[in-house]
C-alpha cells in the first residue's frame, strides 16, 4: 500500500508479545499485576498508563489485528473484520441498529473522530443526581487536556467538506451556531474513510497510540480472544477465564486459558462490559446491572441539492450544531445534537427507504446527496431510562430499548429542524428517514407531513454508534454498579473503565468523555496498585 | 453488512420439521432462488436487463450473501435460518408475505406485493421481515464495486 509506514507490523517484527488468532495458541495460563478486558477507549487510556507505571499487564480483545495495511476503504473489508455482529448488531426488537467496533482498538479504530469533552450540563446532572461531586469540569480539565495532548485533539483547520458544509450553511440561514468539531487527528489526508478503519494511520486511535505503547513495554495483548467470564469469591476477583474465537467470533476451540491477576479492568465498551459481569453472576444487589444503557438514538434526514456533495469524501464529521440541545430544560423533552456523517453505498443503501424503482432514484442521485444525523440525548428523564442489557442462551448480550413516546417526541422534533436546516441550505428534496415518508420539496409542507406520520419503531430508523451506561457509577451502593474511582462496589479489586460508567448519556460524541475520565480513573488504580507515578504525556 | 437481520420467528414450529435454509455455511437449493426471487424484487431496475448478464449478477449477488451471512453471530444466523426456512414453507409465505405462489415461480410484482404486504403489515414481526430481507439484499449487492458506477460512486480515493 504505497509504502506507508504500518506501526503494527513494525511493533510485532520488535517483538511485541501478541498472541491468539493468526498470532499463536493462547496458553492454558497466564498471570499478571492486571488483566485488561476489551481493547478499546477506556482499555487503551488504561494500558499505556500501567505500563508505564511498570505494571504487568494483559490485554483481551475478542477481534483482530488489524492495521493500515488491512484497511482497503471497502465497506465490504471493514464490517465483517473490524464491527460487532458484522456493522449489524441490533436492539432486540430491530428497531436501533447499533455500530460498535471489535477489533484492536475498538470503536476508537472506526468512529469519525468526533472530540468533545463531557459537555457541562451533563457534569452537573451527574453530580446533582449521582452524587459524582468530583465530576467537575475544573477537576477534570487537566485530565482531558492530557488526553487531548496525547491524541493530538485540535481544530480542524481544513474546510468543511459540502456534506458539513451545508449544515453550517442551513444553521447560518436558520440564524443557529454551528461550529467547528475538534479531530483526534495528525496529518489526515481528508480521505473520509474513518469509518472502515484509518489507511494512513493519522486518527489517533487506540490502534496506533496508546496500546504501542503498552506493547513495547511489554503488555500481553491476546487477539480474538473472548473473556468469557470472572471467576471470583467473596468481594475478590482471582482470574478471567478466556476462549479462542474466529474473526467471525464463533469459538474455534473448546480450550480454556485462566488469566489470573491481581486486578481486572472491564473494558469492553458498554452492552459487553455489563454482559461480562452477568455471566460472571457478580453481585448485584440493586439489580442494576446492565440497566440504564443508552444510545444517543440517532435519527436522520437526507436532502438532495443542485450541486455535487459527495458524502464520501473528506473528513466525515467537521461541523455540528448543540442548539436544539439548549431549547428545553436538560430533564424536558429530548433535546439533540445535529451532525452530518459520511456517506458510503451499503450504509446508504440499508438506511434510505425503499427499494425497487423507488431505491433507484435515490441512488441515481447519490452523488448530490447529503444527510443529517440529530443524536437524542438519552438518561435525563424519568421517561428515558434507556435500555437494559441481558444475555441470550449462549451467553452473548442483546439489548432491550424500547423506543417510547419521549424518545419518538425528540424524534419527530428533530425531523422538523432537520428538514427546516435542509431547505434554509438550498436542499430541491428531503427525505427524512422514516419508512413511510415521502419525498418533499418545501420546508412546510415537509413540516406538515412529519406531523402526521406515525412515530413507530421499525418505520422510523433508528441508529446508534454510542452506547453508553449499564455499569452506572455513583456515589452510593444503591444508585450506581461502580463507584465514583470507577471500581465495582461489591468486588474490590475489579474496575470498570468505559463508557459503560457513565450514569446517563453524555448528549455528545462519547470518544474524548472516555479518555478524558478514564485517564483520572486509572491514575488512581496506579496508586491503588503501587506502581510508579505516570501519565499519557 | 448492514443487514437488519433478525426474527424471533413465534410459533415456526412449522420450520422445525423442514431442512434448514441456512446450514452455516451454504443456503439451500429452495432459499437460493427465494434470495433470487426477492434479488429481482428488491433491486428491479439496477440489475442488467440481458438475461445471461443478470443471472450471472444473481450468482454473484447469492455467493455475497452467503459470505455475509456466515460472518454474523451465531444467534443472527439462527433467526435468519428461521425466517428463511419459515418463508420457504407454503403457510409460512402466506402468513408473512401473504404470497401463494411458490417463490421460484412468483413473478416480480407477486414478490413486490408480498414485501409491501409485510412493510406496510400491523404486526411488528412482518416490517421486521420486510427489513431483514430488504438489507440482506442491499448490503450484499452494494458492497460489491461493480455495482457503484451506476450510483455516481467512485470508490475509495487512491493512496499513491
Amino acid at each position: 500500500m504505497s509504502g506507508l509506514p504500518d506501526p503494527i507490523e513494525a511493533g510485532l517484527a520488535r517483538g511485541w508479545k501478541v498472541l491468539g488468532g493468526l498470532h499463536g495458541a493462547l496458553p492454558s495460563e497466564l498471570a499478571c499485576d492486571v488483566v485488561i478486558v476489551g481493547s478499546g477507549a477506556g482499555a487503551g487510556i488504561t494500558a499505556e498508563l500501567l505500563a508505564k507505571a511498570g505494571l504487568s499487564i494483559v490485554i483481551v480483545e475478542e477481534g483482530p489485528l488489524k492495521s493500515s495495511k488491512d484497511f482497503k476503504q471497502r465497506e465490504a473489508d471493514a464490517y465483517p473484520t473490524l464491527y460487532q455482529e458484522n456493522a449489524a448488531r441490533k436492539t432486540s426488537d430491530k428497531a436501533v441498529h447499533i455500530l460498535q467496533g471489535r477489533c484492536v482498538g475498538g470503536s476508537t479504530t472506526v468512529n469519525w473522530t468526533s472530540s468533545f469533552r463531557t459537555p457541562a450540563p451533563t457534569l452537573a446532572w451527574w453530580r446533582e443526581r449521582y452524587g459524582l461531586s468530583t465530576y467537575e469540569e475544573a477537576a477534570l480539565s487537566p485530565w482531558f487536556l492530557q488526553a487531548e495532548q496525547r491524541l493530538s485533539v485540535a481544530p480542524w483547520l481544513t474546510p468543511p467538506n459540502e456534506n458539513n458544509d451545508i449544515l453550517r450553511r442551513g444553521a447560518l440561514q436558520m440564524g443557529i451556531t454551528a461550529p467547528a468539531i475538534l479531530r483526534n487527528v495528525k496529518g489526515c489526508w481528508n480521505l473520509g474513510s474513518c469509518g472502515m478503519g484509518c489507511p494512513t494511520n493519522a486518527k489517533q486511535s487506540m490502534l496506533v497510540t496508546t496500546l504501542p505503547a503498552a506493547l513495547d513495554r511489554g503488555a500481553t495483548l491476546l487477539v480474538q480472544t473472548r473473556a468469557l467470564k470472572l471467576e471470583w469469591q467473596g468481594s475478590r476477583a482471582s482470574a478471567v477465564l478466556c476462549h479462542a474465537v474466529g474473526v467471525d467470533g464463533a469459538p474455534t476451540s473448546g480450550a480454556l486459558t485462566r488469566l489470573k491477576a491481581r486486578h481486572v479492568v472491564v473494558a469492553g465498551g458498554a452492552i459487553n462490559s455489563p454482559a461480562f459481569l452477568l455471566r460472571s453472576e457478580v453481585p448485584d444487589p440493586h439489580g442494576l446491572l446492565g440497566a440504564r444503557t443508552f444510545l444517543h438514538p440517532t435519527v436522520l434526514s437526507s436532502a438532495t441539492f443542485k450541486q455535487a456533495v459527495h458524502g464520501w469524501d473528506g473528513a466525515p464529521q467537521t461541523i455540528y450544531s448543540d442548539h436544539f440541545l439548549g431549547v428545553h430544560a436538560i430533564d424536558g423533552p429530548m433535546g439533540y445534537k445535529l451532525e452530518a456523517p459520511p456517506l458510503h453505498p451499503v450504509i446508504f443503501s440499508t438506511t434510505a427507504a425503499g427499494y425497487g424503482v423507488e431505491m433507484t432514484e435515490k441512488l441515481r442521485a447519490f452523488p448530490q446527496t447529503h444527510a443529517l444525523i440529530a443524536l437524542l440525548r438519552d438518561g435525563f428523564h424519568a421517561q428515558s431510562p434507556g435500555g437494559r442489557v441481558r444475555l441470550q442462551s449462549d451467553g452473548s448480550p442483546t439489548l432491550d430499548y424500547p423506543l417510547n413516546d419521549h424518545v419518538m417526541d425528540g424524534a419527530r422534533r428533530a425531523f422538523w429542524s432537520m428538514a427546516e436546516l435542509q431547505f434554509a441550505a438550498g436542499a430541491e428534496t428531503v427525505m427524512i428517514g422514516h419508512d413511510h415518508a415521502p419525498t418533499m420539496t418545501a420546508w412546510r409542507e415537509t413540516q406538515a407531513m412529519i406531523n402526521r406520520l406515525p412515530m413507530k419503531p421499525l418505520l422510523t430508523k433508528v441508529v446508534s454508534a454510542h452506547v453508553m451506561g449499564g455499569c452506572g457509577m455513583a456515589a452510593r451502593a444503591a444508585d450506581g454498579v461502580v463507584q465514583p474511582d470507577g471500581r465495582h462496589w461489591q468486588l474490590d479489586n475489579v474496575s470498570v473503565h468505559d463508557g459503560s460508567i457513565f450514569p446517563t448519556s453524555i448528549g455528545a460524541n462519547p470518544q474524548l468523555s472516555i479518555y478524558g475520565i478514564v485517564n483520572r480513573l486509572a491514575a488512581s488504580l496506579v496508586t491503588q496498585l503501587g506502581g510508579q507515578p505516570a501519565s499519557l504525556v | 453488512m448492514g443487514g437488519a437481520v433478525g426474527l424471533a420467528v413465534a410459533g415456526a414450529g412449522v420450520a422445525v420439521l423442514m431442512p434448514r435454509a441456512w446450514d452455516g455455511a451454504r443456503l439451500s437449493v429452495g432459499a437460493r432462488d427465494m434470495m433470487r426471487a426477492l434479488a429481482l424484487a428488491v433491486l428491479e431496475d439496477r440489475l442488467p436487463s440481458e438475461p445471461i448478464a443478470r443471472r450471472a449478477k444473481l450468482d454473484d449477488f447469492l455467493t455475497r450473501l452467503e459470505s455475509a451471512l456466515a460472518s454474523f453471530p451465531r444467534p443472527t444466523q439462527g433467526e435468519v435460518n428461521q425466517l428463511l426456512t419459515l418463508l420457504l414453507t407454503a403457510p409460512g409465505r402466506w402468513a408473512l408475505a401473504g404470497l401463494r405462489t411458490p417463490w421460484a415461480q412468483a413473478g416480480i410484482e407477486d414478490v413486490q406485493a408480498g414485501l409491501n404486504a409485510m412493510r406496510h403489515a400491523s404486526l411488528g414481526l412482518r416490517v421486521q421481515a420486510y427489513h431483514a430481507l430488504r438489507d440482506l439484499t442491499h448490503g450484499a449487492y452494494y458492497a460489491e464495486a461493480s455495482t457503484w458506477a451506476d450510483m455516481g460512486y467512485p470508490g475509495p480515493r487512491p493512496l499513491a
